[in-house]
């Protein structure tokens, strides 16, 4: 097959010279798809940032680009400018933010192009034609991306470059995403995608190539990578896919928790749950579901007793509902891990100051006798401690909050989204080890994620808010 | 969204006229507590004001208690005096004796005059400048306008005022000092409030242009074949101007300070040297007359700046709430 | 680093001694002490600055006005930020009744434009130093206010506030510990931008005649009072124009510098 885009050697360089990309080479066939794959900071983002000659300033970029024969220097960025809209086009990455929010969608999509043209696209991506009257604000994220397909459709250009589509998309909407994406493919453009979610590679077909530590690690055809990857990190990253976790086996006590019954929370006039009951038990993980927006994090907090329901009653285990006491007597054995663990800590204040502003919740002597062992059963050093909280990264810290909460010997846990920030194999990790603790602590976790796979793989019980 | 457009522009109206009157009440209710309140004999003064020294009289000054009936009990005074300002009338200026609407009227035709050439002034200079500094941020253009934005916004109006009368009066000669006679009397006032005005709006512009360039729908336009100037026109000028009318309205809050300021000093027969002299003669109906015209008048731009808004920036109609 | 040091130290000690020689200047030096004999006097040894159209120093004049100036600037910012800072807590704790009926008090007070306020207490009340410290601390409250607000309900909805309160640790604690530092930083820049913004209104009433009353030493008023003789005695009329200058742009390159650091 003809290669319309080849990329040779591609390598971007930071200020002091270090290399964030390198000598990365790949080509795009007509009308064919590559898929870039790797987890944050692997260089993906920069590759097609290079390509278009958007690096953030202050990056130098070497290698050439090959355009139906014709070379470019990457370094050459007024010269790679000549290629937009007429060579290249770009579905950016957060479709929203893409579009100006004063000027309505049929003009901005138009540009350059005949308006005859734009409407053709609208139709072609089956967007009626009252949505090129609307403000982006009045569109969904889904329908915003809709919108900036047909975009990339009213350009001439042969290859389209798609950065991140799926990011921060809920679960469901990802096969939605790759289908739109594909319609590109259908109208004969190249497709160079960029992402970190396995399932637009199987998707779309075609080339994947795999990068880490601004390397290409290996590259060929999907099938072929998928079914016999010849890297070790390829297969870690394949295993990390929840479908392919394995089952655990139930093993419940039943003793109960927590009661709630006849649940119900509204925004205006929206109702987010209704009638809801449900039971927690001990040793057992309860998954809550659903889009975002759907109130997930919401119905956590209402068990934890931190938002008011509209209706119904919670009631922990011993007979109290949170709702009702100033003070449980429980308060501190019914926690929650934070989505960001950046933010569950003060910024500025050294974590051992953090853990030691909890003395006068805590038992006496509690943190000098149950601090040192949790910690090593977290295999956390506890020299981190005497940084603050910036100095230490993601996953280290969220097993800090993690010992944090155990240091209360909670009886119920919901860690709120815990692992959607996170690459796949960090995941992984943080996703097995709550599930060992519900065993070690015979506490009752419940988890709140969009990602049904996450959640069919490990839940007990699923509570799916639709 | 037509429903929202409906009921966000009655609702901005609403909120700034209800915001306009309490201004009035209380600005009308401080005045009434100290006009009672500062030491002497309310009839008094009165009396003084509108006989003069030489033709007062106890038998003048019970006249003029009784006229104005300040015997009867300070709240039904209150009321009395509330309706009476309700229906426009102030009352008369205890030092010329006039009706203050009446002084009131030729003042702020000066002052309005004046306040329009200098802030289209300020703009005129402020929009190349702020827009310039923000296309390239961290350029020549930029650190000097920071610069020059610095030591502006820490000069006193009246010290600019005065550096212009010795370059322009006293050393060149080239413009009259003070006073109003002639439309060059409105040079050396209007520069003054323009060059105070541009400090703070250049840096508004300036930072407004600089976010927009680094929007992310900006890069998108570029991509898609738009040049600079041309991705700017389309998509930058709407954008920075939401920012920049929002401030625009507040700056007014300035041009106020400046008038009592400027106007004092070129002796400028406008509101602000009015108000200013008012309050040495203790004269309060003309002092609330003042404030009264400028706190309406600074609700009126508001809202006006609410609606500019509004229409250029779709979604502050669908939150249903504007500037500020 | 031992170089900086040096440097920082020999600062430091210029700085020292200059204060301690102005001081000794300056001590013995009546502000008020009027001899028409050397009224309108150009600078010399004796009177550094010149005299004004009384026969006063100027120079004890100048420096007689800074503490005065600066003191009234940063009460009327204190007692500003005090009220601001408790309304706009207040209403970030509140439910949200009480909350929007704080807010609207605020935007109600925001929408008097800030001197007149100041002008019209002052004015009538007579001038002094109360009025004016009143008058400026009723015009700056309200973005203290809800300055405070907008921060402290942001902080406490976020993940390390929620963490405590599951906790059980104690509201007062929580809002102590975790709010008010974050509250702190941003009120230091307003405040610091704020008392430059106050020595230039008590600058400017002194100038309009309204602020403190002669013959209490102040820089507008002192500016004033020389404007007619603006040929004569040119260096009488900058000298105070230049320490306006100098503090305004000190407290504001120390609000933009605090403003950075966030």
């Amino acid at each position: 097959m003809r290669a319309i885009l080849r990329v040779c050697d591609l390598s971007v360089r930071d200020q002091k010279g270090t290399l964030l990309v390198e000598a990365v080479s790949f080509a795009i066939p007509q009308a064919g798809a590559v898929v870039l794959i790797g987890e944050t900071g692997s260089g993906k983002s920069l590759v097609a940032q290079a390509v278009l000659g958007l690096v953030p300033e202050g990056l130098s970029v070497q290698g050439r680009i090959e355009f139906d024969g014709r070379t470019v220097e990457l370094s050459d960025r007024a010269a790679l400018r000549q290629y937009w809209a007429n060579h290249l086009a770009l579905v950016p990455q957060e479709p929203r933010a893409a579009l100006d929010p004063t000027m309505r969608v049929l003009p901005q999509i138009t540009g350059l192009a005949k308006q005859a043209h734009a409407h053709q696209a609208m139709t072609s991506l089956s967007l009626r034609a009252s949505v090129g009257r609307q403000y982006p604000f009045m569109l969904s994220g889904g329908m915003a991306q809709r919108v900036l397909v047909a975009g990339a459709l009213t350009t001439q250009a042969p290859v389209v470059i798609a950065d991140e589509p799926t990011k921060g998309l809920d679960d469901d909407r990802v096969e939605e995403t790759v289908s739109r994406i594909r319609q590109l493919l259908d109208h004969g453009r190249a497709v160079l995608a960029i992402t970190h979610d396995i399932r637009v590679a199987r998707g779309l077909g075609g080339h994947i190539g795999v990068m880490r530590a601004g390397r290409m690690l290996e590259q060929g055809p999907v099938e072929e990578v998928i079914l016999a990857p010849r890297h070790a990190y390829t297969r870690a990253w394949l295993d990390a896919d929840p479908d392919r976790w394995p089952r655990r086996t139930a093993q419940r006590i039943a003793e109960p928790v927590l009661h709630a019954q006849k649940l119900t929370y509204a925004v205006g006039d929206r109702r987010l749950f209704q009638d809801l009951s449900l039971t927690l038990l001990r040793g057992s993980i309860t998954a809550i579901t659903g889009p975002s927006g759907c109130g997930k994090t919401m119905l956590g907090n209402v068990l934890l007793g931190l938002a008011r329901p509209h209706a119904g009653t919670v009631r922990w285990c011993d007979g109290t509902d949170p709702h009702r006491v100033r003070r449980p007597a429980l308060r501190a054995r019914f926690q929650k891990l934070h989505q960001d663990p950046a933010s569950a800590f003060m910024p500025g204040r050294v974590l051992r100051r953090q853990l030691e502003d909890l003395k006068p919740v805590l038992p006496f002597g509690c943190l000098a006798r149950d601090l040192p062992p949790l910690l090593d059963r977290l295999a956390v050093q506890p020299s981190l401690l005497e940084r603050r909280p910036d100095e230490v990264s993601g996953g280290e810290l969220q097993r800090i909050a993690i010992a944090r909460i155990l240091l209360f010997k909670p009886y119920c846990l919901v860690a709120d989204e815990p692992t959607s920030r996170l690459d796949p194999l960090v995941q992984r990790e943080v996703t097995e080890l709550l599930r060992t603790l519900v065993d070690e602590q015979d506490m009752s976790l419940v988890l709140t994620s969009h990602d049904k796979r996450l959640v069919r793989a490990v839940a007990h019980d699923v509570i799916d808010l639709q | 969204m037509q429903r929202a457009v409906r009921h966000a522009v009655p609702r901005a109206v609403l909120r700034r006229v209800l915001e306009a009157l309490s201004v009035a009440l209380i600005l009308a209710t401080i005045c009434f507590a100290l006009l009672h309140a500062i030491p002497g004999d309310m009839a008094l003064r009165i009396a003084v004001g509108q006989l003069g020294t030489e033709n007062m009289s106890p038998a003048a000054v019970e006249q003029i208690r009784d006229a104005e009936m300040l015997s009867r009990p300070l709240l039904v005074q209150y009321f009395d005096w509330l309706k009476a300002v309700a229906t426009g009338d102030i009352g008369r200026s205890f030092v010329s004796g006039r009706p203050v609407a009446e002084e009131l009227r030729q003042a702020g035709g000066y002052t309005l005059r004046l306040a329009v050439i200098a802030w289209l002034l300020s703009y005129a200079l402020a929009l190349p400048l702020g827009i310039a500094a923000g296309l390239k941020p961290d350029g020549a253009i930029d650190r000097a306008t920071a610069f020059a934005a610095a030591a502006f916004s820490s000069l006193p109006t009246f010290l600019i005022g005065i550096a212009l009368i010795s370059i322009f009066v006293l050393a060149l000669n080239l413009l009259p000092p003070a006073g109003y006679r002639r439309p060059e009397h409105l040079v050396l006032p209007a520069i003054t409030l323009a060059l105070g005005l541009m400090a703070p709006s250049m840096r508004v512009i300036r930072d407004a242009v600089a976010e927009v360039q680094a929007s992310a729908y900006m890069t998108y336009a570029h991509v898609r074949g738009f040049g600079k100037a041309k991705a700017f026109i389309r998509h930058g000028l709407r954008n920075a101007s939401v920012p920049i009318v929002t401030f625009a309205a507040l700056q007014f809050a300035y041009l106020m300070d400046g008038f009592f300021v400027v106007e004092t000093l070129f002796n400028f027969p406008g509101i602000g040297n009015a108000m200013v002299s008012a309050l040495l003669a203790r004269d309060v109906p003309v002092v609330m007359g003042c404030a009264l015209l400028i706190g309406t008048t600074f609700a009126a731009i508001s809202l006006a700046a609410d609606l500019i808004c509004m229409w250029m920036d779709p979604r502050l109609v669908d939150e249903g709430h504007g500037s500020r | 680093m031992a170089a900086v040091d040096q440097r920082l130290l020999w600062t430091i000690g210029a700085a020292t001694a200059v204060t301690i020689v102005t001081i000794a200047v300056i001590i013995g030096r009546d502000p008020l002490h009027q001899d028409l004999a050397v009224a309108l006097a150009p600078p010399s040894m004796l009177f550094p600055l010149g005299t004004d159209h009384l026969g006063r120093d100027v120079f004890a004049r100048l420096f007689h006005a800074l503490p005065r100036s600066i003191g009234i600037a940063t009460s009327a910012m204190a007692a500003a930020v005090t009220i601001g800072t408790l309304v706009g807590l207040a209403a970030a704790v509140s439910n949200r009744l009480v909350d929007a009926a704080m807010m609207r008090l605020t935007d109600l007070a925001l929408a008097f434009p800030g001197l007149l306020l100041a002008m019209v207490l002052a004015g009538l009340m007579g001038g002094g130093m109360l009025p004016v410290l009143v008058g400026i601390a009723l015009g700056q409250w309200p973005q203290f206010a809800r300055m405070t607000r907008s921060v402290a309900a942001a902080a406490m909805t976020e993940a390390h506030v929620e963490a405590s309160r599951l906790a059980g640790l104690a509201g007062w604690r929580i809002l102590l510990r975790q709010v008010m530092p974050r509250v702190l930083i941003h009120t230091a820049s307003l405040a610091a931008l704020g008392v430059g913004g106050a020595v230039l209104t008590i600058s400017s009433l002194g100038f309009l005649g309204l602020g403190l009353q002669p013959p209490t030493p102040e820089w507008g008023a002192m500016i004033t009072e020389l404007l007619p003789y603006m040929d004569v005695a040119p260096v009488q009329i900058a000298a105070p124009c230049v320490a306006l200058f100098v503090t305004v742009l000190t407290c504001m390159i120390a609000g933009r510098r605090l403003a950075e650091a966030i």
